[in-house]
């Protein structure tokens, strides 16, 4: 029994080091740049840091990134002047990007297809509109040189609240030992990613034996969901205001990059009648007959940025125009 | 830890502890159908020493396995079959036009492997009264016998002769059987997460929107059950029987590699062995086996694959699949080829198989997987329309994944696996047969690897044959 034992942990600590070894040749887990909050209170990546984004069990997607000198991943550095024309696109993982690599983002395509103007991709994973609108006032001096901001809005998940609060908890936790060994245990980040150790952190948590929720019926009055919606949006568009009482809106310069589809309509017509401007590439997406999301995810592949980037480029050409006239 | 180091020397305290333990990990799904277990325990247990009693008094002794089989078969019916005969009863009147308003079908939930430890328990009773095995008078390892967790949901199902004896007796710890039972283990779990359930998804994807697809899609989709299939129960088997192992205890072999019988009734040896023993000890031989005139062992073939067929669930599409094994059986039956394949496999002393083998291989693997359209449709004229489908819609297209992966990896999962299982065909007990440790190692690791690189978090893990 106690050779049973013994050999049986030597096995397992000697199998596991050639998995280790295996995931970092074959660069199966992924990397995530570290993240901190400077002193305006936003929070990005530390610069400097560059490496690889793996997506999927079998390395499905890999692409390189690179941190520059403003904690974003991007294939420029950001120096707004007066003389040249700049465009910044705010947004979540959408505008971050890990998905391609960082020399041929939705920015790099839009400088392309524009030929005279840098575009700065200010994006982070998890950004809401308050972080949005936060980092436009934090660095007020920067946006007031840009001549163009695009802020992507995901309906759905960026309107939840009226006030920017860092997430220093966040921050850390992720600077935490567990998940600095996380971090290092290459087999252990890739099967965080793959969400193998779900199971384990469940159990750990105690949720494993939690009853799942609404196992019981209750005598609560249901709501339709025509109502549930209206609800919804009084909700995110109170705190679209409180936002912009906050931090101001500058409508001139402001647009939003969205997908009508996934928004509300209220919403839209809120923004209408009030002058905000915004880019819907819904029918760009809707006409093409290639996929425009990664297959095995839903963020837009290259050929996605590439019809994005369009509608973005479109839209810019045609507002100086009418600007001109 | 427990089981073998502070219970060592009793071996009544290591039954009792099986029984806890066989008890938790079921009560774990749902701990009211305990009492089914317990109620079944005791019912053979008593007639099992009632039996014995009136051996000599054939009339009573056959009342008291009648109850034993009344008590057990009434519980599957009830709990299994309740509803299939009221609904089947229903459609027989209306089809002669007698419109019968349901209001007798119930709402029931199947306990989980309620066939499998059914059918165990009865077998001790068949073995007394067929004086194979002399009753036990210790309850405790009885109630083990018949809970004995590793088996208990899903087989295999054993007879008493093998494994009640081996629960009376001290167990000792072996280490070589205790490598085994890991070897085993790993290689289940290695056959259920990576072949299983990676296939899973697409099976359900082409299974469930078969109308849009053509004849090429449909082929490959019931192909690839015929390996998700094999690779969930198979694997679930060689788990039992490892975890049984690290308990000192041998369970009998279910699975011997079927993908490569080269006729049906060889893959009957090969396939689901337990319940095909059980099938030709307590119903076909009492019936008169092959012993009687050609017609009726006909008959008796008959009758043993539609039971078997609808021993797997309340559906007129298994009852059709165990026709298809009925008619696929007889002609190699009549043709007296039925135990030529017995005690050998493909390519039992060469290294390559024949040109001959190769074909009978493919020809009983298409066979099998053609009926098994009947095993994975919801009801009958879907499996009919799927037919349809490949006949009326036979062209080819390419198939795209439902997650969007790429299908290579799958082909060559697929591939990799029947090379591998072929080359190991000769022992099904040890999958991993290497001379020297460090190839055994890389083989442990890049096995453990592969469960990672096919893992998916969105894929239902539930074992197939668990709802049986």
């Amino acid at each position: 029994m106690k050779k049973f034992i013994i050999k049986s942990g030597i096995y397992i600590v000697l199998i596991l080091l050639i998995i280790e070894i295996i995931v970092r040749v074959f660069h199966l887990y992924t990397e995530d740049p570290p993240r901190f909050i400077d002193e305006y209170g936003v929070e990005k990546r530390v610069p400097g840091n560059t490496g690889y984004t793996v997506f999927g069990n079998r390395n499905q997607s890999y692409s390189r990134f690179s941190i520059n000198e403003s904690g974003f991943n991007s294939h420029r550095e950001f120096n707004p002047t007066n003389d040249k024309c700049e465009i910044a696109i705010i947004g979540d993982s959408f505008i971050e990007g890990f998905h391609q690599d960082f020399d041929d983002s939705t920015g790099k395509k839009l400088e392309d297809k524009l030929g005279n103007c840098e575009v700065y991709e200010y994006g982070y994973s998890g950004y809401d509109l308050a972080n949005q609108m936060h980092l436009i006032h934090a660095y007020k001096e920067q946006f007031d040189l840009i001549d163009e901001v695009v802020i992507y809005l995901n309906y759905d998940s960026d309107l939840d609240r009226g006030v920017y609060e860092p997430n220093y908890d966040r921050i850390k936790m992720l600077k935490s030992t567990p998940f600095k060994i996380r971090d290092n245990i290459k087999i252990l980040a890739y099967g965080s990613k793959i969400g193998i150790l779900e199971p384990l952190k469940r159990l750990v948590s105690g949720k494993a034996f939690e009853e799942p929720e609404n196992g019981y019926q209750t005598n609560e009055i249901e709501t339709t969901d025509d109502e549930k919606e209206k609800a919804l949006d009084i909700q995110k568009l109170s705190n679209f205001k409180s936002l912009v009482k906050l931090y101001g809106f500058n409508k001139s310069k402001t647009s939003f990059l969205l997908d009508s589809r996934k928004t509300s309509k209220r919403f839209l017509e809120y923004c209408r009648n009030n002058g905000i401007n915004y880019i819907d590439f819904a029918d760009n997406l809707k006409k093409s007959k290639k996929a425009t999301t990664l297959i095995y995810d839903w963020h837009w592949n290259n050929h996605g940025r590439d019809i994005i980037a369009s509608t973005i480029a479109d839209y810019m050409k045609a507002k100086k125009e009418k600007v001109s006239k | 830890m427990l089981y073998w180091f502070v219970f060592k020397k009793n071996l009544k305290f290591q039954n009792l502890l099986v029984i806890v333990a066989s008890y938790v990990f079921y009560g774990w799904w749902d701990w009211r159908f305990l009492f089914l277990i317990a109620f079944s325990t005791f019912l053979d247990f008593y007639v099992g020493q009632k039996i014995y009693k009136y051996l000599d008094d054939k009339k009573k002794a056959k009342y008291w396995l009648w109850l034993s089989v009344a008590c057990n078969v009434g519980l599957l019916g009830f709990f299994k079959y309740y509803n299939f005969f009221v609904d089947s009863f229903i459609d027989m009147f209306s089809a002669f036009g007698y419109e019968i308003k349901s209001t007798w079908t119930l709402r029931i939930i199947l306990p989980v492997g309620i066939s499998f430890y059914t059918f165990q328990t009865m077998s001790y009773s068949f073995d007394i009264y067929y004086k194979k095995l002399k009753p036990t008078d210790n309850f405790i390892s009885f109630a083990a016998f018949v809970a004995f967790f590793p088996q208990l949901v899903a087989g295999p199902i054993e007879r008493a002769s093998n494994l009640l004896n081996q629960i009376n007796n001290k167990r000792v710890f072996k280490y070589e059987q205790a490598v085994s039972g890991l070897k085993l283990i790993l290689w289940g779990f290695f056959k259920k997460l990576v072949i299983a359930d990676s296939l899973a998804p697409i099976v359900d994807d082409i299974f469930a929107n078969y109308s849009n697809y053509p004849a090429s899609t449909l082929i490959l989709g019931v192909c690839l059950f015929s390996f998700q299939v094999y690779g969930d129960f198979s694997g679930y088997t060689d788990i039992a029987i490892g975890t049984a192992k690290l308990f000192g205890i041998e369970l009998m072999s279910n699975f011997k590699f079927p993908n490569f019988s080269r006729n049906i009734a060889e893959y009957w040896q090969r396939w689901h062995i337990s319940l095909s023993t059980w099938f030709r000890h307590y119903l076909y031989i009492p019936m008169g086996g092959s012993r009687v005139s050609k017609l009726k062992s006909v008959r008796n073939i008959v009758v043993i694959f539609l039971v078997s067929g609808l021993w797997h669930g309340a559906n007129w599409t298994f009852v059709i699949w165990g026709a298809i094994h009925a008619l696929l059986y007889i002609p190699v039956f009549l043709m007296g080829r039925n135990r030529l394949y017995a005690d050998n496999v493909i390519a039992q002393n060469t290294w390559l198989p024949n040109p001959k083998e190769i074909i009978q291989v493919i020809i009983t693997f298409l066979l099998v997987t053609f009926s098994r359209i009947f095993f994975r449709s919801p009801s009958i004229s879907d499996a009919f329309d799927y037919i349809n489908q490949i006949i009326n819609n036979f062209t080819y297209e390419s198939y795209v994944h439902p997650m969007g992966y790429r299908m290579l990896d799958f082909y060559i999962l697929i591939a990799m696996f029947t090379v591998y299982e072929y080359l190991i065909r000769k022992d099904e007990r040890n999958p991993f047969k290497f001379k020297y440790p460090l190839v055994r190692l890389l083989i442990y690791a890049l096995v453990i690897l592969s469960m990672l690189l096919f893992y998916d978090d969105g894929v239902n893990r539930s074992f197939i044959y668990f709802q049986f």
